[in-house]
Parts: structure tokens; C-alpha cells; sequence
């Protein structure tokens, strides 16, 4: 369970990076952080890291108050989450199987456990064939997916995720969050960063969209679970959407306009998402 | 923790020099080379400190008795002179020997020997040598106080001379160890800096997955070690061989050796044990020291 309670960032620079940013995701969810390049997303993921502290306001995840927690007790919390980001983080020294045996290793796991468990999840990820290449050889989409091997080798509670598919082609994005989500089906709480809108717009779920660090759209939407759309297409349909609905321009802090998750799915309403979506993210859907 | 866990980190630590063996090697010479600065200096000190000790050996206490002086108490006082403080050996002078070392030491007007006849009228003397060429006057004045002591004298000036000699010896030697040592930790922590910097990704991924402080460093102070034992056991076999040669160049100078107490230098057999205790201890301790402390700065995350 990740639970902000009116946190606010100020950095050394006196940028303020979050604004009284209240949010609870509970467990089991599978939540989208989305937002501008600078709004605030690495900036709350960090928080929830314990790599820097709020400034203001409580931070608690998986029972933890970050607020409080000792500087010694900071490993074993870690040891409650996983992690991936946009540039992997592997350690280029050592193999697949030694990246992800690694955290079993910090945890002191019976070497019986490490060797039956590595391997298992290695295969979830669909990576056999690799266990003993080093980063260096994998591409990007391989990369990924053995950092979220890693993630998921300690079974913890939660998984952040912050622009995971950031460096790996497009069409792998969909993988990698297929992924993710294949992971949450199994009970582990997600919390992904990203500001792909037709990654959003396909999965759908909860979307929460930080804008100048302040959390300015929570809801949950319905995926259209199609495949992605190619640009012409989907510039199409964007354009449609202007024109069915009365409303071309919705200002960023309206209530939410979007449909009722439980709402039939319809052209007009994916429309509607993507409207939503792109008029709260100020970019232009699909453009990114 | 498990041995299971420890023998993982020390594995670690040693596949860490090979997985970064150029950092590893840049560490290795760093070491080798601070520890033959260092260990040359001393070894000069010591040497030097031996050749003024063995100088000041031959600085004696020349005791000379009253001539009325029976030989049983003659005998008495050797034993009683071997008795006192910082006396080393007491080597009987007796009268025949005294006379020739008396004509020895005159160099001039040796004619007047040939108006001496017989050497009865000499006194017994002894040869005294003290342990501590330091504490020779303080000594010298302790045998004139015996009764049937009529003279003892030594050169103080000599004695005061090497103690001198000595004294700015040590300061020079311990100036340039000290200097020597400053730079070499600064070159090796320099090193050891920009070897775990190379890595401080690595730290950071480690510190993510929960890894405590503790098990992130037991690997690199493993590496530093076993580097610092390498370079240390580098620097005793150069030491040894350059050394001996230096060791067999100045002693088959029997001149030299003479003249400046050359063969008070120390053969290499003799302090072996020292210098190589000296180098594995000191390569080891620096080398896992330097490289752990490199890593503190990268732990903060
Ligand atoms: N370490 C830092 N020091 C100072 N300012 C920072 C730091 N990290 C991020 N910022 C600033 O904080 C704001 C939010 O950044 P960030 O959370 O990284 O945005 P996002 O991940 O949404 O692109 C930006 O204005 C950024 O320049
Ligand atoms: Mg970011």
C-alpha cells in the first residue's frame, strides 16, 4: 500500500517539485502515473524509494512511515518493494542470473532457494536462453524484462515502476506491460510511470495524471485493448473525436470528464479518453 | 549471517579484480610503489642507525688501576665492572698490552721508549664497551668513582658526535617516511576513489535492492585486500633482490666498510621476516581501508 498525505517537494534549487499531493493506492491495484516531462513523476517515485525526503506531509508505503524510518532500517524496507526504471539498472558485471540471484543474495536466501527460484522467474520473464549473457548483450526490451525479474525474484508487495519502457522500441512497450500486468494478476500492487498516452489508452485502469506536481486527474478508465494504432489512424480519430464532441477544449482543472468505467465501450467514449488524457497531459495524444 | 553469505562476498571480492582489472592493476602499482617509497626510506633509516651504533661500538671506556693494585682484587673488579649499567663487555688490558697501545698512541717522540725499560711500571687496565654509546660519559664517571680506579676516559666527543649524527638522521628519515607516506595515501586514495566511482552505479543498484552497507563493502574490502597483499608481496621480492645487490656491492668494499661502519649494515636475512610482515600488513590494511572508505561517499542513496 503506497499512501501520500499532503506531500510537498522542495528541492535544494527551490524548485517545488510535488505540491500538497494526497494520494492512497492500495493493495492489489495496477495504477498509471502519467504527466509532462518535468511534472513530478521521478520526484514522487523517489519519495516512495526513500531516495529523497518530502519536505512536508507523511509518506507511508507497505506499512513503512518513510517519514520516520531510520537511516539503517532503509535496506530492509527496499526489501518489502521492487523496482524498475527507464535505464534498467543492471549491473553490467555480472550475468542475468547473477543480477537477479543478487537480491536473494542481500537477503541471505538459502542457496537451495536462490537456485530454483532465479531460474523460475527468469522463465516467467521468457528470458532462458540468456541466463548467463551480461547487460551488455541483451537489447533494451531484454534489459526490461530482467529488471523485472528482478523485481518480482523477492515476491514483494509492490512494484514501481518509473518509465519502464522509456528506452525499448514501442511495440515491446506493450510486452513489458503486459508484463506488469500479468504480475498485478497475481496480487502484487503497481505503480507505473510513463507518458506513453497509447499505453494508457490500451490498458486502461487507474490513471492519475500529476501536472506541475499536483495530482490533477484520478480516475479509472477502460483500456481499448486494441493494438496500437498507427499515427495516421490514430490522427484520425483524434479528429473525430473534436468533432463529435461539443466540448473540443476541456480546461485542465475540470472535474474529470471522462466515462464511468462500467460504461459500455464505444468509439465515441476512446475518444473521449484520449481527449481527456491529452488535454490533462497538455500534449497533443499519440504525439509523444 | 550465513557462511554461505560470507563466502559469496569474499568470491565477490576476489572476482571484482579480475571483473575490473584495470582498476585493480592501477591500485596494484599505486600500492607497490607508495610501499617501496616507504619501505626503501626506512630501510635506509635502519641501516644508517646501525652503521652510527656500530660506530659508536668502537668508542670504548679505557679503565687503567692503580699500579699497587693486587691481581686478586684486579680479578674482583672485572666482574664488578661487568656489573654495572649499560656496561656490554670488560676486556682485561694487562700491563704488556697496555705498554704497546701506550706506544701506539704516541706517535711522536717515540724515542722515548728506548729509555723505558720493561712495561712493569704500566698499570692493569680494562677495555670497557657500553650497550648504549648514548649514556657512555654517565658511565665513564660511574668506573672513575672505584677506589682503585686511577683513570677512566673515553672521547665524549665522539660519543656526542654520533648521537647527534643520529639524532638528525632520525628527524631527516622520519620527515621523508612521513612525507612519502602522505603522498602515497594521497595517490592511493585517489585511486581507490576513481576505481569505486567507476562502480558507484553498481552501489546504487545494490543499495536499491535492499543490500545493507556492510554487505556492499565486505566485497570491495576484500578486493583491496587481496590487492594490497599482491602489491605488498610485489614490493618485498624488488626490495629483496635490490637489496641483496646493494647489501653485496658495499660489503665487499673492505675499505668502505672500515671507514663508515659499513659492515654494520644489516644483511637482507636479518630483517626479512620484518619487511615482509611490514609490506603484506601495510598493503593489506591500506588496500582494504582505501578502498572501503572510497565507498562511503556512494552509500548515501
Ligand atoms: N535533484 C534535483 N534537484 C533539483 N531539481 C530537481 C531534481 N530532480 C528533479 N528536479 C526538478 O523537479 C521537477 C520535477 O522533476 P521530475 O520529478 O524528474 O519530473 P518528471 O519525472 O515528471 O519528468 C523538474 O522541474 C525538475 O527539474
Ligand atoms: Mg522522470
Amino acid at each position: 500500500m503506497v499512501e501520500l498525505q499532503n506531500v510537498s517537494v522542495t528541492y535544494s534549487s527551490g524548485v517545488d517539485a510535488l505540491n500538497n499531493v494526497s494520494l492512497k493506492i492500495n493493495d492489489g491495484d495496477f495504477a498509471f502515473v502519467v504527466g509532462s516531462s518535468g511534472a513530478g513523476k521521478s520526484t514522487m517515485i523517489k519519495l516512495l524509494l526513500k531516495e529523497i525526503d518530502a519536505t512536508s506531509g507523511v509518506v507511508t508505503v507497505n506499512g513503512y512511515n518513510l517519514n520516520k524510518l531510520k537511516k539503517r532500517k532503509i535496506p530492509e524496507f527496499r526489501r518489502t518493494l521492487g523496482f524498475v526504471f527507464q535505464d534498467f539498472r543492471l549491473i553490467p558485471s555480472m550475468t542475468v542470473y547473477e543480477n537477479i540471484a543478487f537480491v536473494l543474495r542481500v537477503i541471505d536466501a538459502p542457496l537451495k532457494y536462490i537456485r530454483k527460484r532465479v531460474p523460475y522467474v527468469i522463465s516467467l520473464v521468457g528470458l532462458h536462453a540468456k541466463t548467463n549473457s551480461y547487460p551488455d548483450e541483451l537489447s533494451g526490451g531484454e534489459k526490461q524484462r530482467v529488471a523485472i525479474a528482478r523485481a518480482l525474484v523477492n515476491d514483494p508487495q509492490l512494484i514501481i515502476a518509473d518509465e519502464p519502457t522509456g528506452n525499448i522500441d514501442p511495440e515491446l512497450s506493450y510486452e513489458i506491460v503486459e508484463l506488469l500486468k500479468g504480475i498485478n494478476d497475481q496480487g502484487t500492487t503497481i505503480l507505473m510511470v510513463t507518458h506513453e498516452h497509447d499505453l494508457v489508452r490500451h490498458f486502461g485502469g487507474r490513471i492519475i495524471n500529476i501536472t506541475d506536481g499536483e495530482i490533477v486527474f484520478d480516475e479509472v478508465i477502460t483500456g481499448t485493448n486494441d493494438e496500437p494504432l498507427p499515427e495516421e489512424e490514430l490522427a484520425a480519430a483524434m479528429a473525430e473525436a473534436e468533432q463529435r464532441s461539443d466540448t473540443a477544449q476541456i480546461p485542465a482543472d475540470a472535474p474529470p470528464a471522462a466515462a464511468p468505467a462500467d460504461a459500455p465501450v464505444t468509439s465515441t467514449e476512446d475518444a473521449l479518453i484520449d481527449e481527456v488524457i491529452a488535454a490533462l497531459t497538455g500534449e497533443n495524444g499519440g504525439a509523444e | 549471517m550465513k557462511l554461505s553469505g560470507i563466502k559469496y562476498l569474499t568470491n565477490q571480492g576476489i572476482e571484482n579484480i579480475w571483473k575490473n582489472k584495470m582498476m585493480a592493476f592501477a591500485t596494484f602499482c599505486v600500492l607497490l610503489i607508495s610501499l617501496l617509497l616507504v619501505g626503501s626510506a626506512a630501510l635506509f633509516y635502519v641501516n644508517m642507525n646501525s652503521m652510527i651504533l656500530g660506530l659508536g661500538n668502537q668508542n670504548e671506556i679505557a679503565v687503567y688501576l692503580d699500579p699497587s693494585t693486587d691481581q686478586d682484587r684486579v680479578a674482583s673488579l672485572q666482574n664488578e665492572l661487568a656489573a654495572i649499567d649499560n656496561v656490554d663487555a670488560v676486556d682485561f688490558i694487562s700491563k704488556e698490552e697496555a705498554y704497546v697501545r701506550m706506544q701506539n698512541q704516541i706517535s711522536r717522540g717515540r724515542a722515548i721508549f728506548d729509555y723505558i725499560d720493561g712495561y712493569d711500571f704500566m698499570p692493569d687496565g680494562f677495555s670497557v664497551t657500553v650497550k648504549d654509546n648514548d649514556r657512555i660519559e654517565e658511565t665513564t664517571a660511574k668506573i672513575a668513582q672505584i677506589t682503585e680506579v686511577q683513570s677512566a676516559s673515553s672521547s665524549p666527543q665522539v660519543a656526542e658526535f654520533l648521537r647527534e649524527l643520529r639524532r638528525v638522521v632520525t628527524l631527516i628519515a622520519g620527515a621523508l617516511i612521513i612525507a612519502l607516506a602522505v603522498v602515497s595515501m594521497i595517490m592511493i586514495s585517489n585511486t581507490t576513489k576513481a576505481s569505486v566511482f567507476a562502480r558507484r552505479e553498481e552501489i546504487q543498484i545494490m543499495k536499491y535492492v535492499g543490500a545493507t552497507n556492510g554487505f556492499i563493502r565486505t566485497p570491495f574490502f576484500v578486493e583491496g585486500m587481496v590487492t594490497g597483499f599482491f602489491a605488498g608481496a610485489g614490493a618485498f621480492f624488488i626490495t629483496w633482490a635490490v637489496y641483496r645487490a646493494v647489501y653485496r656491492i658495499l660489503t665487499e668494499q673492505a675499505m668502505l666498510m672500515n671507514a663508515f661502519g659499513i659492515g654494520s649494515i644489516i644483511p637482507f636475512s636479518g630483517i626479512r621476516l620484518y619487511v615482509a610482515l611490514f609490506y603484506l600488513l601495510a598493503g593489506g590494511i591500506i588496500g582494504a581501508l582505501g578502498s572501503v572508505v572510497s565507498t562511503r561517499k556512494h552509500l548515501d542513496v
